[in-house]
């Protein structure tokens, strides 16, 4: 259960993408782009690091490929979420066995859009600066929402998200920063179509 | 002297009179389930209980799928119908223990012997030496996409094999998952919701219906939120719109038969009075016989009740025998009586003898019915003989000429010689027809075909099993050792046999104790397995994650979980108790079972698992009935043969056999060929068509020459008001009711065209 919890987590670096004000992208559009994640755990010696690279493609999903320390791919779409190690599949969601999952594929549609309704009903968003540095805090309405086992997201960022931090109910937290963005308006390559469309159902 | 009996007879049905009333103003109490008509048969009695236990709790099973496009709305549906079940107290709500605190005594019971814990999957990959695939998957979760692994777990349980054992625990309904503290599943744009209940009490008591409807108001809900869509599964709804069109086809087709009868009656005898007397007649025959049956048994099966009353339409035979006498010649009432005393005397005699066999078999629902028939039939019969004659002041009508020829041009055909060739062919076609027809024959005794199932509820449980993964079924396995860990080793292996049969889609899934409480040889080999292909792993696998301190590796000794030990945690695992009947006694409850044959043969060469089908096993039951049923017609008429052999000689007496014995045999041969099978509620018509057979023979053979034409009228008339009410009952859509109302059909038509054959020829 906890895992499914977490992986409404999962979605958010997307929704604070759409946060700011220039970053409402349109379908068609591509954004690809580095990702650094480290996860500091209670117990243990060192923050868990992995880095990797990132495509997201609105209307069609999110493929998240860890490259070191382990090649981890992790592909969401409306239908749910899978991870793959190598060629092995190690954990499958589909969204119908998750329905916050398709709740939340809903609220990024909508903040994709720049629609901020659907979001701003289970979340405080609060934000701050201008265009060129601003700052996203999200918090959940509800702090006793089982569905929802963080106390805020900072996002911040310029043209694209930069930086988005999440501390945990638990005393632990993540950071994530974002390298090297770029949008393009070409198609997915054929690996990327294949990885997205391995969520069909 | 004749008048004393009549007073006294007036004082026995006063008393019943008052019984009843009695009764009824206490509420009477009717039964309404099948099985409770026909009870199992008591070969292994411990076994026999077990599996009655498990088909009633599976009985009491409800379920109420709220959906919306509104997910709040939704909710807000779900959380009221909730509050309406419980603040109804008529059921206990199952979806209730779900939520996260649910989880954490479920967490809290388990992780103290985890070690022990393996899913099945994880399980194999050990015995497969694939350690590492564990390892990296653990990795891959603490590194990979937000780490979709918590922290916490991830120090006390570096390989992470917790959690694929409770994603693996067999949840019932699989395709739900916990939103918000709801179980909830989405599917096109619409939010569904679960609320599932135990009822607390039988489904089949008409009052429950009725007070659980009330409590639920789901047009209420409806009418309130148009775009509300709800959806209903269980036994209780089935059996209600069961009982519900059972009754609404009850009224029509008894207002339509009860005025063909008064119109048939009116028309013949162009007067009130003998319709008045065949009321009181029938009206003193029921009503005596329900006070006798509830006075003998207490409570009475609305079956019994029905085919009772049925039953009772024979006894207005007696009163249309009387009563058309007056077409005869001139005569004072009791002289008319007098003329048709023995004929009227010998039916009854006949027709009881006949349901008292029903006595000889040791089914409790034929006794009632058999009780119920006995009385009413005497309690008519006395009806006729002692008031009949006192409260009629008829005189021979002027009419009539018309009917007595047409009633005299049947009994001509059988007794003019003229006919003689005519008669021998048609004997010979029926005979030719009978081989034909029994060539045909084919026997049905599946019970789901018996019922007619409502189309609406069967769409919503198909939407149910759709939306929330395949519902129980009514199958299930039952396991029987000498003590819990024999049983939980037995559903170890029978979980490797139904495994690959799941993913071949013989069944959608199952749940067996050992599932959530493996065997203690199951947790000791798993902590054998862990400490054998995973320890050695460790101290790399903590250095790859940065954990400082390594939990250690599993204790080999310490004690495995036990059911003892949950029982003991009361709630941790509330669906155990349907699970775990008593020590060594377990049930494995199956999920959508497609294939029945394939997932029975599971069983095979495990000593102590039985698969158990409730509904194939009452269709055997119905199978065996069947047959017992046509051994207790012929027995019946056996039981007969020496009353009319005494009256009649043993010649004459099978001649008056003849006819019933013929209309018996022809009736289901010809039903076999418009292509029906014969049921267990063909041969109770049959049951039925012998006695009036008898009685029609009986009237024929004890007319005189100059009163013949009047007997066949009254036969006719009989005739005409049985299949009025039996015959329509072949309008039902009920399967069983429609088996029993053609049988009766096509049996008294025949007894009514044969009957003549009964009379000796001038």
């Amino acid at each position: 259960m906890r895992r499914f919890l977490l992986a409404l987590l999962c979605l958010f670096p997307l929704a604070t993408q759409a946060a700011g004000p220039n970053g409402v992208l349109e379908t068609g559009q591509v954004l690809r782009g580095r990702f650094v994640q480290q996860r500091h755990l209670k117990g243990f010696s060192a923050p868990l690091r992995s880095e990797g690279r990132f495509v997201l493609a609105p209307g069609k999903g999110l493929i998240w490929r860890a490259e070191t320390p382990f090649a981890v791919t992790t592909v969401i779409t409306a239908a749910g979420l899978v991870q793959n190690v190598g060629e092995t599949e190690t954990i499958r969601l589909p969204s119908a066995r998750l329905p916050f999952l398709a709740r939340l594929y809903d609220m990024l549609g909508g903040a994709l859009a720049g629609d901020w309704r659907a979001l701003a009903g289970d979340f405080e968003v609060t934000r701050s600066g201008d265009d060129e540095a601003w700052r996203v805090v999200l918090s959940p309405r509800r702090r006793d929402d089982a569905g929802i086992p963080f106390r805020s997201i900072i996002a911040k960022g310029a043209r694209y998200v930069e930086t988005v931090d999440i501390a945990k109910a638990d005393g632990d937290s993540e950071d994530l920063a974002f390298l090297d963005q770029a949008l393009s308006a070409g198609p997915l390559s054929a690996d990327e179509a294949r990885a997205l469309g391995t969520l069909a159902k | 002297m004749s008048r004393v009996f009549a007073l006294l007879w007036l004082a026995v049905v006063i008393v019943a009179g008052a019984y009843l009333a009695w009764r009824v103003d206490h509420g009477l109490a009717f039964r309404t389930d099948l099985m409770a008509l026909l009870p199992r048969e008591e070969q292994d009695p411990g076994f026999d209980r077990a599996t009655g236990m498990v088909s009633r709790a599976l009985s009491q099973r409800l379920v109420l799928l709220v959906g919306h496009t509104n997910r709040a709305r939704a909710r807000a549906a779900a959380a009221e119908l909730t509050r309406r079940l419980e603040s109804s107290g008529l059921a206990e709500i199952t979806t209730a223990g779900l939520d996260e605190d649910h989880l954490h005594k479920l967490g809290a019971l388990y992780f103290p012997y985890r070690s022990g814990l393996l899913s099945d999957d994880d399980r194999r990959r050990l015995q497969q030496g694939k350690g590492r695939e564990l390892a990296l998957r653990a990795l891959s979760q603490a590194y990979g996409f937000f780490g979709l692994a918590d922290a916490q777990l991830l120090r006390n349980d570096p390989f992470l094999l917790m959690p694929p054992f409770f994603s693996g625990l067999p949840m019932p309904l699989s395709k739900l998952a916990l939103d918000d503290g709801m179980l909830s599943v989405s599917d096109e744009g619409a939010t569904w919701v679960l609320v599932a209940a135990r009822l607390t009490g039988e489904p089949y008591a008409l009052d429950l219906q009725r007070r659980l409807t009330a409590a639920l108001d789901l047009e209420g809900l409806r009418t309130a939120d148009p775009g509300l869509k709800l959806r209903r599964l269980g036994a209780v709804f089935f059996a209600q719109a069961g009982a519900e069109e059972a009754m609404g086809e009850t009224s029509t087709i008894g207002i339509l038969s009860t005025l063909g009868t008064v119109l048939l009656i009116l028309a013949a005898y162009r007067a009130l009075a003998p319709l008045g007397l065949s009321l009181l007649v029938i009206a003193v025959g029921v009503g005596t016989a329900l006070a006798a049956s509830l006075w003998a048994f207490g409570e009475l099966h609305v079956g019994a009740l029905l085919f009772g009353v049925s039953l009772i339409g024979v006894a207005v035979d007696y009163s249309l025998q009387y009563c058309t006498e007056i077409f005869a010649a001139e005569a004072p009432p009791a002289a008319r009586l007098r003329r048709v005393f023995i004929g009227i005397g010998l039916g009854t005699a006949t027709t009881v003898i006949g349901y008292l066999t029903l006595f000889l078999a040791p089914f409790p629902g034929l006794h009632q019915i058999a009780a119920f028939s006995a009385v009413g039939l005497v309690a008519a019969w006395l009806t006729v003989v002692l008031w009949l004659p006192r409260l009629d002041h008829g005189r021979r009508p002027r009419h009539g000429v018309g009917m007595l020829e047409l009633a005299g041009s049947v009994l001509s055909f059988w007794q003019h010689p003229r006919w003689h060739r005519l008669r021998l062919g048609l004997l010979g076609v029926a005979v030719l027809l009978g081989i034909a027809g029994y060539g045909r024959m084919q026997t049905d005794d599946e019970v789901r075909r018996m019922q007619a199932l409502s189309p609406h509820l069967v769409a919503e449980q198909e939407q149910i099993q759709r939306l929330i993964g395949a519902a129980a079924s009514s199958q299930f396995f039952l396991v029987q050792a000498n003590d819990d860990e024999a049983a939980l080793i037995e559903e170890e292996a029978l979980a490797e046999k139904l495994r690959p049969l799941v993913a071949a889609g013989a069944l959608a899934g199952f749940q067996a104790p050992a599932q959530y409480v493996p065997s203690a040889v199951r947790q000791h080999d798993n902590r054998r397995l862990v400490a054998e292909q995973l320890a050695p792993l460790l101290a790399e696998h903590a250095a790859r994650l940065g954990l400082a301190e390594p939990p250690p590796v599993a204790d080999q000794d310490g004690p495995a979980l036990t059911l003892a030990e949950v029982a003991k945690r009361n709630g941790a695992l509330p669906f155990l108790s349907l699970l775990v009947l008593a020590p060594g006694l377990h049930v494995v409850t199956l999920d959508g079972v497609a294939r029945p044959e394939t997932v029975e043969a599971a069983a095979d060469g495990l000593a102590g698992v039985r698969f158990v089908d409730p509904a194939r096993q009452f269709s055997l039951l119905l199978g065996k009935y069947r047959l017992r049923a046509a051994g207790l017609l012929a027995l019946s008429a056996l039981l007969m043969a020496p009353l009319l052999a005494w009256r009649y000689g043993i010649a004459e007496g099978m001649r008056v056999m003849l006819p019933p014995a013929l209309a018996v045999s022809l009736a289901p041969a010809l039903r076999a060929l418009g292509g029906a099978p014969f049921t267990f509620f063909d041969a109770m018509a049959l049951v039925l068509v012998l006695s009036i057979g008898v009685d029609y023979a009986v009237f024929c053979a004890e007319t005189s020459e100059e009163r013949k034409r009047v007997t066949m009228l009254a036969v006719a008339l009989a005739a005409c008001t049985a299949l009025m009410s039996f015959g329509l009952l072949a309008l039902s859509r009920v399967a069983a009711v429609h088996a029993f109302g053609a049988t009766m059909l096509v049996g008294i038509l025949l007894c009514f065209l044969l009957a003549p054959m009964a009379r000796r020829k001038e």
